[in-house]
């Protein structure tokens, strides 16, 4: 009989074989049990803080794109494309007229339209200056579409009509124009003069600061109401009066750029703190009507952007395909207008290089680091199984004179293996998952850290960082465990392969 | 039947640039049913001539036939399936599978052969209780005796019913009394299955035993004695 037609038969019958090599694997694995649990705990680890690691960094970017769309852009933006161009160096000039049509049409389209002037300048309070860039805007329409607005550190969002400013929080702090936390009994006392106008109101705002010598702190239980007067007395007193000192850059006919020098006063009325740095910082936001005139910016109704967002988004969502540049523009043409030539609507990502770049870093860092886990503990599996087919060369032997195959023999190893990142699969699952109960739950407050670097650190994430479940992940990271430890068998069989069977059969 | 037809066996080893003749030109053939041992001092090449008809090992030159079948010409995975379904091996250190029971043990080299599970516990059984291990098919083999565990890699030689069984000095690690009764055994198995048995020994007891006993010395056959039934 052909050796041929037998291999036929006994393919009839390969389940009951693997049946018997799974068998004779596991046991062969709780016959070495210490060094099975070593190399499983191994695999555990790296699998566990690879679904860790993973789910921090999607919840961070899932965060900071909830973030920069809800916070700071919107779905997208429509621009000129020659401001588009030089977006980095805030070229007002390159602004464009006419943005109300355009509003109108995509708000009959089914989006909230946002319009903005942006532009550079110094703001100087009593106590200082710091360069700002300021954001004209429609308080009515930049509400539809942002929400930062939502997170007034202290008092109100400009109106209409005046020249008021809602400052960001670090800019506010700098320049001394936030609520004081901290003052020595000087200033205090220099704050109850300027500010109090009666008796009452004086012994209000001393009322609101605890002393610790040999400082005075505002009180942690002052309700809002409370600081909410505190924040008008400050205001009234005018405490919180600015100075806004640009430059006009207007651009003529001939396309040279002619600069104007412009002063406006102003008061801060408003402190902004949003779950978005960027929101925070050197940022201020004043209604656009009042830019318009000569003692605004000269524009004439120009603006540099128009912020969109679909018309009752929520601040949870991600834009959706109906929010793509495409869409919108398609949208646009359905309720018949077509932007002009110079305008784009461009996607929210083309305005958050730092974010991409800064997520893509560290995704790859991070991977990279956990590939180098993954490598060692898989050293460990390859040393396991290298000395687990050392220690039984003379058991392969006899398997192959039993009659099994190369191929056979490959596979029982590769089983026994793979049982183990299985295991340490499944057990890294586990406590990855554990662990991220917490994280997802709660987060992780690096508020301080986030403050250090002025909130400029990338991601568009002020206090919380918290994880994501990422399934895709905790299951891929099982199975790709099992089948790096099934793979990582390979070399050592086939090099035990080679032996002669006879010289397999007298290793000891 | 011819068995086993060796024509010009050559076999050399090289160590260290050194090349040893280990056989130097055998041409044996064995039929159906006889009952063969190869005797010869240490290093007169027999375990190498058994290896070769085993095909756990291949000649520098000359030819082997298993049933008519030229060895040479089969593939490495075809040479496996071979010694799965013609060849029965009997070790002088049993080589038994460790962490399976005896039955599970005996029952292997059917479930290679695609036996159902059921039918294969119950050839394994008998192939238990047929080497006189009846009832310890729960066994380890660190649970039994040396005699014990070369009975039951007679009975996993022998329970795929093969048509050439090899025992490479398989009374070596046995006291006399055992290596006796493993001889007994494999006799009667020759005597009621008409297996072929082909032994390397230098064990007088296993010469007395053997039917047919080829004598090696220094790779080449030195002499031939057949001895007749009931002797």
């Amino acid at each position: 009989m052909r050796p041929a037609r037998l291999e036929r038969e006994a393919k009839s019958s390969r389940h009951a074989f693997l049946k018997e090599i799974v068998s004779i694997a596991f046991r062969n694995l709780s016959r070495h049990r210490v060094k099975t649990v070593i190399t499983t705990i191994g695999v555990a680890v790296s699998v566990a803080l690879y679904i860790f690691m993973d789910a921090w960094l999607l919840g961070m970017n899932l965060d900071s794109r909830r973030n920069i769309v809800s916070y700071e852009i919107g779905a997208a933006k429509i621009q000129s494309q020659a401001y588009f161009e030089k977006k980095e160096d805030l070229p007002m000039y390159e602004s464009f007229s006419n943005w109300k049509p355009i509003a109108r049409a995509l708000e009959s389209a089914g989006y909230a339209a946002a319009p903005r002037m942006t532009f550079t300048g110094t703001l100087y309070s009593r106590s200082g200056s710091a360069p700002i860039v300021f954001h004209g805007v429609d308080p009515e329409r930049e509400r539809r579409v942002l929400r930062y607005m939502n997170y007034l550190e202290a008092g109100r969002f400009p109106k209409e009509g005046t020249y008021e400013i809602a400052l960001g929080l670090l800019a506010a702090e700098k320049l001394k124009l936030d609520i004081p936390r901290k003052l020595t009994e000087e200033e205090l006392t220099r704050l109850v003069e300027e500010t109090a106008r009666t008796p009452e109101e004086e012994a209000f705002i001393r009322g609101l600061y605890a002393r610790q010598e040999p400082v005075f702190f505002l009180r942690q239980d002052v309700p809002r109401t409370e600081l909410d007067r505190f924040w008008d007395l400050l205001v009234a007193s005018g405490r919180n009066d600015a100075r806004i000192s640009t430059v006009i850059d207007i651009k003529e006919e001939s396309g040279k750029i002619r600069h104007v020098y412009q002063v406006m006063e102003a008061k801060v009325v408003g402190i902004v703190n949003s779950p978005n740095p960027k929101t925070n910082g050197n940022v201020a936001f004043m209604p656009l009507d009042v830019l318009s005139g000569e003692e605004g910016l000269l524009l004439e109704d120009q603006v540099t952007e128009i912020l969109v967002r679909a018309a009752g988004a929520k601040d949870s969502d991600l834009p959706g395909p109906k929010e793509s540049p495409e869409a919108i523009e398609e949208a646009l043409r359905r309720v018949g207008f077509s932007l002009p030539s110079s305008l784009r609507v461009y996607g929210w990502e083309e305005y958050v290089k730092d974010y991409i770049v800064a997520a893509r870093g560290d995704n790859v860092t991070t991977r990279v680091m956990i590939l180098l886990l993954f490598i060692l503990s898989f050293l460990g599996i390859a040393n396991t199984m290298l000395m687990a087919i050392l220690e039984r060369t003379k058991e392969i032997g006899m398997m192959r004179a039993l009659g099994m195959t190369d191929g056979e023999l490959v596979l029982s190893f590769m089983i026994e293996a793979g049982m183990i990142g299985l295991m340490g699969g499944i057990v890294g699952m586990i406590l990855g998952s554990l662990a991220n109960i917490p994280m997802v739950n709660h987060g992780i407050d690096y508020s301080a850290m986030a403050k250090q670097l002025s909130g400029d650190f990338g991601y568009r994430i002020t206090a919380l960082f918290r994880s994501a479940w990422n399934p895709g992940t905790i299951i891929g990271s099982g199975i790709v465990a099992t089948l790096i430890s099934a793979l990582l068998s390979v070399p050592p069989t086939l090099r035990a392969l080679k032996m002669p069977v006879t010289e397999s059969l007298r290793f000891e | 039947m011819t068995v086993v037809e060796a024509r010009n066996l050559v076999k050399d080893y090289t160590t260290n640039g050194l090349t040893v003749p280990a056989l130097r030109g055998i041409s044996l053939s064995f039929e159906q049913g006889e009952f063969a041992a190869i005797a010869g001092p240490s290093g007169s090449g027999k375990s190498t001539f058994l290896h070769l008809v085993g095909c756990l090992d291949v000649p520098s030159s000359g030819e082997i036939r298993i049933e008519g079948t030229d060895v040479s010409t089969l593939s490495r995975k075809e040479l496996a399936f071979l010694r799965r379904q013609k060849i029965g091996f009997i070790f002088q250190a049993y080589n038994l599978i460790p962490v399976l029971t005896a039955l599970e043990n005996v029952s292997f080299p059917l479930t290679l052969l695609g036996v159902d599970r059921k039918e294969a516990k119950r050839m394994a059984e008998e192939a238990l209780a047929a080497v006189g291990l009846e009832g310890m098919g729960n066994r380890r083999p660190k649970e039994m005796s040396g005699g014990q565990q070369q009975r039951v890699a007679i009975a996993r030689a022998l329970v795929k019913r093969p048509s050439l069984m090899l025992a490479d000095e398989p009374t070596a690690n046995l006291d006399s009394k055992t290596g006796a009764e493993i001889l007994e055994l494999m006799l009667s198995l020759n005597r009621t299955l008409g297996t072929t048995f082909l032994f390397s020994t230098h064990d007088r007891m296993v010469m007395e035993y053997a039917r047919r006993l080829v004598h090696l010395r220094d790779g080449i056959v030195e002499g031939e004695e057949r001895k007749g039934e009931g002797q």
